[in-house]
């Protein structure tokens, strides 16, 4: 006798394990989804006399985002993100390569490594490199006692701090995806390459990078995405000239308590971050596609 | 055949204190189809990507066409190498893989899109250039593999278990078709196989390969019908190995009985033990009593019984326990002349017989 095969039986256990989307479900209804909808909402809205936000429903603060005062916060910030996707992966690459390829059986130890430091809090790492940058910071301290130069360098409240702070930041959201695809990879399509008459710069160019090109991609989605809403690095690293889309929205909700304008730039900020999504993941299920 | 495509001097690779390839020295004549054979982890892939340029050798040389090129980097030797993977670039269709070589040399447009249509039309793909190599079967994987080696005209092409994914019949069909495109395109082959039948029925020559030595090189018929040593005779079909000892006059007393071997060799000395091979399909067996029927005149005979007997369908394989003591395997053909009651039954008294000139002495 086999009990398994009783249709009654697996339809109520499949029934039984269904329930179990609920508690998810409902923490994700509660405190995503409704706390979402109601920026929504606020963003139609306005402020009343005393500073608080009131529902209600006009365009005002979509205007207002699209001001003129504030098109170069968006741009710059866009600027940042795109400055901060390159250099994440003009670093993370060789390093990923380095420890995919010849890491050997130290590779997950130096994964490992390098994912270490970011078990510290974003804020806290960010503190270390106002440490390190300032006036009378360690760098300039060394460089002057070194004869370097004269007087210490202006590094902190630059476009070069802020950008260097999201480097420092996110590249390990480079590292790993790029890490992924390059262990992934068949080395024996490198030497393919190779025996195919391309030099080694040839081979990487026209080889290695298509063979990698769906980490490069979810390396580039993982850092832009949060790069470009980040507030952080330019709060603490840069100064009014490097001013940040999430400096701005952070400032409604705080500083200003003009949380409608704050709603409607960031509903403007989610939909323009969702259209990178949307991108990334067509090309990255016809990739996936591909491998199949 | 003429003129020297590949001479391997001496060469060693060492990984670390691992000798994978001990001092080997072959050479491989033009147009030659040369196959290197061996168990698993005998130094053949490492022998193989020490012609490509993938490793280099810790010592020794390597003449392509007379000229030296251990310190020649890959993309600037003319050879090309199948992988055992195949190893195709998934993110360009058929047409791209093919021109690949060519592209990086530079060649003129228009002769590359003649060339690559040439070479598919030689691997029979030409129906599926734009397709990606994830659309296709095994077997096309291989030829576009194939295709793209080729298209490039190298002196020499290096394929390493070109075959060794394909299911039974597709891999018995692509040696066909290999050694149909080798005949035509005329290039020096080098193939790496661990399957001897394989190896026999495609090469010029067979270089035997085990811990990293040639234990016996030569054509297929010389590896098969006189190997050297042991191994070689066991490595390719099945032998049965008979402990003997040299006695005067060439010949070697194998228990009670005498055998007289034809071609035992000179430097065998009086008393000496040697081991005589005999293949399965060379060994006779006629029931006792019976007149000969299988078993000729001039035959070597002891007598046996049956062990066991495996139905092969076109044949039998028996074990006979033989008078004194020994095993030995035989296969035995089913043919035309086999009468339909003959069976064979285990326990059977028989008499077993070879011609002498069938023993194999071994070293
Ligand atoms: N890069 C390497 N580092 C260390 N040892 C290696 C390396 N490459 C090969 N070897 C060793 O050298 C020996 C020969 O390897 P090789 O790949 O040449 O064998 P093979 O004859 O091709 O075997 P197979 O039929 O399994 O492919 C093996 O024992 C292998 O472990
Ligand atoms: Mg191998």
């Amino acid at each position: 006798m086999d009990h398994s095969l009783d249709p009654g039986e697996s339809l109520t256990s499949k029934r039984f394990w269904d329930w179990f989307i609920f508690p998810g479900g409902i923490w994700i209804a509660l405190l995503f989804a409704i706390p979402l909808f109601l920026v929504l909402a606020l963003s139609f809205g306005h402020v009343d006399d005393f500073g608080r936000g009131v529902y209600g429903f006009s365009l005002d603060n979509y205007r207002d985002v699209f001001d003129a005062t504030y098109i170069p916060v968006l741009v710059r910030s866009v600027a940042y993100a795109l400055a901060t996707v390159i250099l994440c992966l003009l670093i993370g690459y060789p390093v990923a390569y380095f420890i995919a390829r010849y890491g050997g059986r130290y590779r997950y130890a130096l994964v490992a490594a390098l994912v270490i430091p970011f078990f510290v809090n974003y804020l806290v790492r960010t503190y270390a490199w106002v440490a390190l940058l300032a006036d009378q910071g360690l760098v300039n301290n060394l460089l002057v006692d070194w004869g370097l130069t004269e007087a210490p360098i202006q590094m902190i409240n630059t476009p070069f701090a802020v950008v260097g702070g999201l480097v420092y930041g996110y590249i390990i959201f480079m590292i790993l995806p790029l890490y992924a695809s390059i262990e992934r990879m068949d080395p024996s399509v490198v030497e393919a390459g190779k025996d195919l008459y391309g030099s080694p710069f040839q081979t990487f160019i026209h080889v290695t990078l298509p063979a990698t090109q769906a980490g490069i991609l979810a390396g580039c989605v993982l850092v832009f995405l949060p790069t470009v809403g980040d507030f952080v690095s330019a709060q603490l690293l840069g100064g009014p000239d490097t001013y940040m889309v999430g400096n701005l929205i952070q400032d409604q909700f705080f500083a200003a308590s003009n949380w409608p304008f704050g709603s409607a730039l960031t509903v403007v900020m989610m939909l323009f971050l969702a259209v990178w999504m949307v991108f990334y993941l067509r090309r990255a299920s016809k990739g996936e596609a591909e491998v199949l | 055949m003429s003129g020297e495509a590949i001479g391997i001097q001496g060469i060693t690779k060492k990984f670390g204190d691992f000798v994978a390839v001990d001092d080997i020295s072959l050479s491989i004549a033009q147009g030659e189809f040369f196959s290197l054979l061996g168990p698993s982890g005998c130094g053949k892939t490492t022998t193989l990507r020490m012609l490509a340029g993938f490793e280099a050798p810790t010592s020794g040389r390597i003449l392509l066409e007379g000229d030296p090129v251990e310190k020649v980097p890959p993309h600037q030797r003319n050879v090309n190498m199948v992988f055992q993977s195949y190893a195709l670039f998934e993110h360009l269709d058929v047409e791209g893989n093919v021109a690949f070589g060519l592209k990086r040399k530079k060649v003129p447009k228009d002769e590359i899109r003649t060339r690559v249509a040439e070479a598919l039309e030689l691997v029979a793909l030409s129906s599926r250039s734009g397709s990606r190599p994830n659309e296709l079967s095994g077997g096309q994987r291989q030829r576009v593999a194939l295709a793209r080696a080729l298209v490039n005209q190298p002196r020499v092409l290096l394929l390493d278990e070109p075959l060794g994914a394909l299911d039974l019949k597709l891999r018995r069909q692509m040696q066909i078709e290999l050694k149909a495109i080798q005949r035509e395109v005329g290039i020096t082959f080098v193939y790496v196989t661990h399957d001897q039948e394989e190896a026999l029925s495609m090469s010029d020559r067979i270089a035997v390969m085990s811990d990293g030595k040639v234990a016996q090189c030569g054509p297929p018929e010389e590896v098969y019908e006189h190997p050297k040593e042991e191994f070689v005779a066991g490595f390719i079909g099945i032998s049965n190995l008979l402990e003997g000892k040299v006695e005067s006059g060439g010949r070697v007393r194998i228990g009670e009985d005498c055998l007289e071997v034809p071609d035992l060799g000179d430097g065998h000395t009086e008393g000496e033990s040697v081991r005589i091979a005999v293949r399965p399909e060379k060994v006779a067996v006629d029931e006792i009593g019976s007149a000969a029927y299988r078993i000729e005149p001039d035959m070597f005979t002891v007598e046996g019984e049956i062990e066991s007997k495996v139905y092969l369908g076109v044949g039998n394989q028996l074990t006979l326990k033989l008078g004194n003591g020994g095993r030995l395997v035989a296969l035995e053909q089913a043919t035309y002349r086999m009468r339909a009651d003959e069976q064979w039954e285990v326990g059977q008294k028989v008499k077993v017989g070879w011609h002498p000139e069938h023993c194999m002495v071994l070293g």
